[in-house]
């Protein structure tokens, strides 16, 4: 029974590139899983084994029996994990419902403030359209004031001016001259009630109207 | 030492190794090659040997998993793995190794009975896997399985074992085989 020679057939292929973070903990989890072997390893091997020689019979038996145990120990692990997970899926039921009632208050609160934006928008708008419009008035008045000044200013009415003082003039002249020609007749005025209020009507200065 | 033994060495980070055990050379190369192609995020290394034991001189990493390929054709193939288990330490049966028998598909050039390689697995208490290697679908799937079960063994699927996936694999044993 000589070795027989090894094949040439040892091939390997390596692992694809991935990030690290990932990969680290892919990385312990394989030691933790490794170090755990390597525990249970250690506490089997602790166990006294038989020495003498059974009948391969019994053995059969003996391996039955412990692989019975395996399976039995499994299945309460199993029914231990399963009660552990119905609390725990209680808790997570639990969870995913408030979520639900957060992400619906935000939504909403979220919508609310939307509404204010907009109408805090509109007010700013109003604003800007009120100002401008006072500022439109105030155009509008200040040229109106400056046209009225303007044509104060304007040659047409001063030319209107001057004929004016020129009629007052004459009139006063006429005015003057009648009250000297009643005067210089006279006469007494202050008899007739017509001949009163006319005489007192020529007193009236005619720069005062 | 001659004897294989699976905790000669301690496992490299992120590394999974197994070993092919057979005298069909083609049908062991064409499955390693297909379990190469298999995504998978651990480095694996495929290594292929005749018969056990191993040159002692090679410099090898730790093995995660034996599988000993037996050919239904050929009943020197039976031998020759009934020989090579003799070479093994008695701890690795205890999920790390595993049997595969190919050729069952062709029943008249079976010279090896199904009832045979059955015994010798129930007597070893190892999973037993039927593939025919020739076809490319069976191989490809076969394949996967071999990944997966390396994986486990290695421990690098955290909370499940080599012990636990040995439970899991073991089929219920029909009461009339038993009689036979």
């Amino acid at each position: 029974m000589e070795p027989q020679p090894e094949e040439p057939g040892a091939a390997e292929r390596g692992g694809s590139a991935e990030n690290p973070i990932p990969l680290l903990l892919r990385l312990r989890a394989q030691t933790k899983q490794q170090l755990l072997e390597y525990k249970s390893m250690l506490d089997a091997n602790e166990e006294k084994t038989p020495e003498e020689i059974i009948p391969e019979k019994q053995i059969e038996n003996k391996i039955e029996d412990l692989e019975n145990e395996i399976e039995k120990v499994k299945i309460a692990f199993e029914m231990k994990k399963l009660a552990l997970d119905s609390e725990l899926m209680d808790n997570m039921n639990h969870i995913l419902k408030l979520n639900k009632i957060i992400m619906k208050l935000q939504q909403e609160s979220w919508d609310l403030e939307e509404k204010l934006l907009d109408i805090k928008k509109k007010r700013f708008e109003l604003k800007r359209a009120s100002e401008s419009k006072f500022l439109e008035i105030q155009t509008e008045k200040n040229k109106q004031n400056d046209d009225l000044a303007n044509m104060e200013n304007s040659d047409k009415m001063k030319t209107l001016q001057q004929k004016l003082q020129k009629e007052i003039q004459i009139t006063t002249v006429i005015q003057h001259v009648f009250q000297n020609l009643i005067l210089g007749s006279k006469v007494n005025w202050a008899e007739d009630s017509a001949f009163k209020e006319t005489v007192l009507q020529l007193e009236k200065n005619l720069t005062m109207i | 030492m001659s004897v294989l033994r699976p905790q000669d060495q301690l496992p490299g980070l992120n590394a999974a190794t197994i070993l092919l055990v057979g005298k069909e050379d083609a049908l062991l190369q064409q499955l390693a090659d297909s379990m190469l192609k298999e995504d998978c995020a651990s480095s694996l290394k495929v290594h292929l040997a005749h018969s056990l034991p191993l040159p002692s001189d090679v410099n090898r990493p730790r093995i995660d998993l034996i599988v000993f390929v037996i050919n239904l054709h050929s009943k020197y193939s039976l031998q020759n793995v009934e020989e090579s288990l003799r070479h093994v330490d008695t701890t690795f049966f205890l999920g790390k190794v595993g049997f595969l028998v190919t050729g069952a598909g062709r029943d008249s050039h079976c010279s090896v009975h199904r009832n045979t390689v059955l015994k010798l697995a129930r007597a070893y208490r190892s999973p037993l896997l039927f593939c025919d290697l020739e076809v490319e679908g069976f191989r490809v799937s076969m394949a996967q399985r071999l990944v997966r079960m390396l994986q486990v063994c290695a421990g690098h699927v955290p909370g499940v074992s080599a012990l636990s996936l040995l439970s899991l694999l073991r089929s219920s044993e029909s009461p009339c085989l038993e009689d036979l």
